[in-house]
């Protein structure tokens, strides 16, 4: 269960102040699929840098498990991301110079995951992308779709709770756009993990359970939440 | 993160930027090589200084003179104010005893002024010149052939130098050991000029074959013998003679483990003039040492400007790696995390120059012979001597001083904002 409640932000000094975030309240439940939907500024990647402990809004609160985030320590915050959180991001930020292993190796790296423990959760991550025959690959030799499987399989190695994909297909054609949204939507429903989606794209936002459209800073509508809790 | 973790990651970073890593290291290596190419320099210099003065004196020996100046002027004293024995700059028996008992000296020999008439093979054979000379101290002597204990002639024992081997017809150096010479010691006449009336002949077993060496900054060609030989031959050949038992120096000799310097002092206080080798050798050492860290200094001047190289390319190394940084902070990576990767990324660049340094600094030492034969030195002379342990000081030193350097650039890296980072544009 993510609650956010009364989330403010601003950017800028007094006179150019700029309101990102403006009384922002929802709730998402545990395991559902969520898109932010909005035009680009209207505040949905603040609302996700918000959500993940990235951006410290001025007011309000994020309750995630009972545990509003924002009064976390820094290293808390960092220890939350590192065990509980994962990101895919429109431009992959694959390691183009590390090989497909060494990327997915990267979040249990900084978890602190045991050296014995790791070979096999990275074999199984790039299992699950269809990655396993090019675990030796460089990243820089993959293609786009393949660069976003591989991100999708750095995101998963950990077991994460909560997964946040801020565009995940914005830089893909519509075929292995479709192959990641799958991956995606089937990992949110076999494993129960929440899949935060920020996006413009309502075809994608459709897919999810439920729908949050940000304006101005400011929640236009929520659609879907109630089909998301039954 | 595991620092392991950090390191492999650091290293492969370092590995990404091949021709960076290796001009930032290059420039540390520079510096790295002059200074272990100058402790080098150093370290033979004072081995070879140390082997010169084991050759050329005995450390533990002190020469004790009779002092000349008495009082605070330099100014000559009025004739018939001071003591006989001071005026005349000699030693006696009684100052010997008087030495004695200065606490650490063990052993005493006055320089005993001796001569002999001729040696020879054996009663019959040709006569030769011989020089005699007393072995007082424990001066280490190069030897072609046979062994000394404690560098100490044996009693009724004599070195003979190589140049006289043929002449007392000895085949080969090894051939003389343990065989005998005669030595005619006369005992000079009462009157001055007169002619000997007494003499004796003296077996002695010849104990080793000494040789010329470089290392030996005065070498005599004479005859070694021990000081109770010596002794007895003076008193034969003085018994007679005016002046009996005066010396101008003794040998002093200092217990092992005791301060020389201390017994040293404590027979000047009992009013004797004392030179001791440890003199000439603290102003030799001191020389070097001034060269060496004179040296060592230019080298300390490329690590320093080498610093500026390692912080440039750090900073470009974080400027191009800001995605990366942006992505490990947001899966969790803590400031630390991400400062500790870079501060070993300049650990691994200070280490690589380092060893780059010291490899090619030992390389050099390929050309000690060389060395040693364009500066006409003692055959097997290592000018350049490499302390293992100096080397691991000094590349741990460099890693240090990377990390430093590191610092600014580790910091900022740190302090990054991941969503500044990770903002596509």
């Amino acid at each position: 269960m993510i609650e956010v409640k009364s989330i403010t932000k601003t950017y800028g000094k007094k006179h150019n102040a700029f309101l990102a975030l403006d009384d922002v309240s929802f709730s998402i439940p545990e395991g559902a699929s969520v898109a932010i939907l909005g035009k680009s500024g209207s505040g949905k990647s603040t609302l996700m840098h918000a959500m993940s402990g990235l951006d410290r809004p001025e007011l309000g609160e994020i309750i995630i498990d009972g545990k509003d985030i924002l009064k976390l320590k820094t290293k808390q915050i960092d220890n939350f991301r590192a065990h509980q959180m994962s990101f895919i991001f429109q431009s992959f930020f694959v390691q183009a110079n590390e090989s497909c292993y060494d990327n997915v190796s990267l979040p249990l790296e900084i978890a602190g995951v045991p050296i014995g423990q790791r070979r096999r959760k990275i074999e199984a991550a790039l299992e699950a992308v269809e990655l396993i025959d090019k675990k030796k690959s460089r990243a820089r030799d993959l293609s786009g779709g393949q660069r976003q499987r591989l991100a999708i399989a750095r995101a998963i190695v950990n077991d994460p709770k909560i997964l946040f994909a801020d565009e995940p297909t914005g830089n893909l054609d519509s075929v292995t756009g479709g192959v990641v949204e799958d991956l995606l939507f089937r990992y949110n429903k076999d494993r129960g993990v929440t899949l935060i989606i920020v996006t413009h794209d309502a075809d994608l936002a459709n897919k999810c359970d439920m729908q949050i459209n940000i304006k101005d800073g400011k929640i236009e509508s929520i659609t879907g939440q109630k089909g998301a809790n039954s | 993160m595991k620092t392991r973790d950090i390191v492999v990651r650091a290293g492969r970073s370092l590995r990404q930027a091949k021709a960076r890593t290796l001009l930032t290291s290059l420039a540390i290596s520079v510096g790295a090589f002059t200074v272990t190419l100058a402790l080098a320099a150093g370290a033979g210099g004072q081995a070879y200084t140390n082997s010169l003065i084991k050759n050329n004196g005995d450390a533990n020996n002190l020469a004790v003179l009779a002092k000349i100046d008495t009082g605070e002027s330099d100014a000559p004293k009025e004739y018939g104010t001071a003591s006989e024995s001071k005026k005349q700059g000699i030693l006696t028996d009684k100052d010997i005893e008087k030495i004695k008992k200065v606490d650490g000296v063990t052993d005493i020999t006055p320089e005993y002024n001796i001569n002999a008439a001729y040696m020879m093979r054996s009663e019959g054979s040709k006569k030769y010149e011989a020089p005699l000379s007393i072995k007082t101290d424990r001066t280490a002597i190069p030897l072609t052939a046979g062994s000394l204990e404690n560098n100490m002639v044996p009693v009724g024992g004599v070195i003979v130098p190589e140049d006289y081997l043929e002449a007392l017809g000895f085949t080969s150096a090894g051939d003389a050991i343990g065989k005998t010479i005669i030595v005619h010691i006369e005992k000079p006449s009462m009157m001055i000029g007169g002619k000997s009336t007494e003499s004796q002949d003296k077996a002695l077993k010849i104990a080793a074959v000494d040789k010329k060496s470089t290392t030996v900054l005065r070498y005599q060609t004479a005859l070694r013998i021990s000081a109770e030989d010596g002794k007895a031959i003076y008193e034969y050949q003085s018994s007679n003679a005016p002046g009996n038992n005066q010396y101008y120096t003794v040998n002093a000799r200092v217990a092992e483990g005791k301060d020389v310097k201390a017994v040293q002092s404590a027979i000047e206080s009992a009013g004797y003039s004392v030179f001791s080798l440890q003199d000439i050798q603290e102003t030799l050492f001191q020389f070097i040492n001034i060269v060496q860290w004179g040296a060592a200094g230019f080298g300390f001047l490329a690590i320093l400007a080498s610093i500026f190289g390692i912080i440039n390319t750090q900073y470009i190394s974080v400027l191009e790696r800001t995605q990366q940084i942006g992505l490990m902070k947001a899966l969790g990576a803590r400031r630390k995390d991400v400062g500790r990767l870079f501060r070993y990324e300049a650990a691994w660049v200070g280490f690589l120059g380092g060893a780059i340094g010291t490899i090619l600094a030992v390389a050099t030492s390929l050309f000690n012979p060389a060395i040693t034969k364009s500066l006409n030195l003692e055959e097997g002379t290592k000018l350049l001597q490499f302390d293992p342990i100096t080397s691991i000081v000094l590349i741990a030193g460099l890693m240090f001083v990377a990390v430093m350097a590191g610092y600014f650039p580790a910091r900022k890296a740190a302090k990054l904002d991941p969503i500044e980072a990770l903002r596509t544009e």
